[in-house]
C-alpha cells in the first residue's frame, strides 16, 4: 500500500489512502444506516432544505419565463382559450349535475357497509418545480413538503388521474414517484367489469403494464382502469389509465398488456395532494380463539 | 502555501456550485439521458490540478449533495466519488503530462468507475436501473473535458 502513498511537490506525504478510507467507510455507514434504519430522515429533511436555495435558482428562470409567456399574450389568443373554457365548462357542470346526489348516495352505501376508507378529505394542490432528478428514474420534486403535512406514501393526482405518490418528504419540498417508474405499482380494477389486478410502472413514462393477468382474463382494449383503493394508499374510483393494447399468446399464461397512464405524466405542472378520510369505525378485534386446555 | 491554498478555494467552491446546477438542470427527456456528469468532471479537475486545496472533501461533500439532491440512497455517489475523486488524485502527476487523448482515456475510465459504483450500490440497494443508457455518460464526459479544461483554466488563471 507503499505506491498510495503519494508525496506532494513539497515533499510532504498527503496522507491520500487515509482519507479516502475515512470517507469511504462514512459513505459506507451512511448506505447501509440510509437503507435500513429510519434515522436519516430528519437529517435528510434538514439536508432536503440546504438544497433548496439551488434547486429554486435553477427552477426560477423557466418559472420567469413560464410567467413571461403567460402574460403576453395577444387578444385573440386570450378570446379562443376563453371561449374553448368556456365550453368546457358547460361539459364538465353538465357532468357534474348529478355528482352531488350519487356521492351523497355512494356515501350512505359505504355507511352501511362500515367502510368510508379511501375516501378523499382535502386537497392541497402543489407545482411541480422545474429541476431535473435522476434521468433513470420517473420522478419530480414538487415545492410542498412536510410542513404542508405532506406525508411518505400520501396519493397525488393531477387533472387527467392518478399521478404517483410521495416518495420522500423533505421540510419544504417533496418527491413524487410517478405510476410510470419501474418501482412503482398501484392497486386497480376494471371499471367496465371491476375486475382487480396491479398496474406496474416501465420506466417508460407514456406507458404502464398489467403483468398478473390471465390470458383468459376479460379485458379489451379501450378499457378504463381505476384505482381500487385495495391497500389503502390510494382513494378508489380515481382514473389510472386506459388499456391500449392486449397481447395474447397461447403458449403463456399470462397476457401482456399496456396501459396509457390518464395522468399528463410529462405535462402536468400543478398537482393534487390527497388526504383521505380517516377510517370511521375500526373494525371490533377478532375474538380471542378459546384457549385449547390440556388434559 | 498556504495562500495558494486559500485561493484556490473560491473557485473551487463556485464551479461545484455550477456544476450541481447543471446536473439538475431541466433538459427535454431526450437529452436527458446524454447528460455529463458535471460535477464529477469538475471533482476530477481539482483532484487533479490542486489536491492540496482538499479534493477529496470536495469529492466527498460534492457526492452528497449529489445523493440529497437527486433523492438516492445517502452516500451512494459520496462512494464513488470519494473512490474515483482518490484515484485521480493518485494518478494526477502522471495525467498532468498526458496527450489530450490519454487525458480523455483516463477520465473515460474514472467516469465508468464511477457509473459502476453507482450501479452497484443501487443494485445492492434492492432499486437497479438496467437502462443502457446510463453508460453513455462517460463517453460523453470523456469528450466534455478538454473544454473543461480550457474553461476552468481561465477560470482561476484570473
Amino acid at each position: 500500500m507503499v505506491a498510495f502513498r503519494s508525496t506532494d511537490a513539497s515533499g510532504r506525504t498527503t496522507g491520500l489512502l487515509f482519507r479516502c478510507v475515512l470517507y469511504s467507510l462514512i459513505a459506507l455507514a451512511l448506505i447501509i444506516v440510509d437503507k435500513r434504519y429510519a434515522h436519516l430522515v430528519k437529517i435528510r429533511q434538514f439536508l432536503s432544505v440546504v438544497a433548496y436555495p439551488v434547486q429554486v435558482a435553477v427552477a426560477s428562470p423557466f418559472e420567469g419565463w413560464h410567467w413571461f409567456r403567460d402574460n403576453v399574450t395577444t387578444r385573440d389568443a386570450l378570446r379562443a382559450d376563453k371561449t374553448k373554457l368556456e365550453a368546457e365548462l358547460r361539459v364538465a357542470q353538465f357532468r357534474l349535475q348529478r355528482y352531488e346526489a350519487l356521492e351523497a348516495e355512494t356515501q350512505r352505501l359505504r355507511a352501511l357497509r362500515d367502510n368510508t376508507a379511501g375516501v378523499t378529505d382535502r386537497f392541497v394542490i402543489g407545482d411541480i418545480m422545474n429541476v431535473d432528478l435522476d434521468a433513470f428514474r420517473e420522478r419530480v420534486l414538487v415545492d410542498k413538503g412536510a410542513g404542508d403535512g405532506v406525508y411518505v406514501g400520501q396519493a397525488v393526482l393531477d387533472s387527467g388521474g392518478v399521478f404517483g405518490q410521495v416518495a420522500r418528504v423533505g421540510q419544504l419540498t417533496s418527491e413524487v414517484i410517478l405510476v410510470s417508474d419501474a418501482a412503482h405499482a398501484i392497486p386497480v380494477q376494471i371499471n367496465r367489469n371491476g375486475l382487480r389486478t396491479v398496474a406496474v410502472g416501465t420506466g417508460d413514462t407514456n406507458r404502464l403494464k398489467l403483468p398478473y393477468l390471465p390470458t383468459s382474463a376479460d379485458v379489451v382494449a379501450g378499457d378504463l382502469l381505476v384505482t381500487s383503493g385495495l391497500g389503502g394508499g390510494f382513494p378508489a374510483g380515481y382514473p389510472v389509465g386506459t388499456i391500449a393494447e392486449v397481447k395474447r399468446d397461447p403458449a403463456q399464461s399470462l397476457a401482456d398488456v399496456d396501459v396509457k397512464p390518464a395522468a399528463a405524466l410529462d405535462r402536468s405542472r400543478e398537482l393534487l395532494f390527497v388526504w383521505l378520510k380517516p377510517q370511521a369505525a375500526e373494525l371490533p378485534p377478532p375474538a380471542k380463539p378459546a384457549p385449547v386446555t390440556k388434559k | 502555501m498556504m495562500r495558494d491554498t486559500r485561493i484556490r478555494r473560491m473557485p473551487m467552491a463556485l464551479s461545484a456550485l455550477v456544476a450541481l446546477a447543471l446536473a439538475i438542470l431541466p433538459l427535454p427527456a431526450v437529452l436527458d439521458a446524454f447528460r455529463p456528469d458535471f460535477l464529477v468532471l469538475v471533482v476530477f479537475y481539482w483532484c487533479i490540478e490542486s489536491p492540496r486545496a482538499g479534493g477529496l472533501s470536495l469529492a466527498f461533500f460534492a457526492g452528497l449533495a449529489l445523493d440529497v439532491i437527486q433523492g438516492v440512497v445517502l452516500g451512494q455517489h459520496a462512494l464513488a466519488l470519494t473512490l474515483m475523486g482518490a484515484w485521480a488524485t493518485h494518478l494526477r502527476l502522471r495525467i498532468r503530462v498526458f496527450s489530450m487523448l490519454s487525458q480523455c482515456l483516463v477520465v473515460f475510465m474514472l467516469l465508468t468507475g464511477y457509473q459502476f459504483i453507482v450501479f452497484w450500490v443501487d443494485g445492492a440497494t434492492g432499486n437497479p436501473v438496467t437502462n443502457f443508457s446510463r453508460w453513455l455518460a462517460p463517453i460523453i464526459g470523456a469528450l466534455l473535458w478538454p473544454v473543461l479544461i480550457s474553461f476552468m483554466g481561465k477560470l482561476h488563471e484570473r
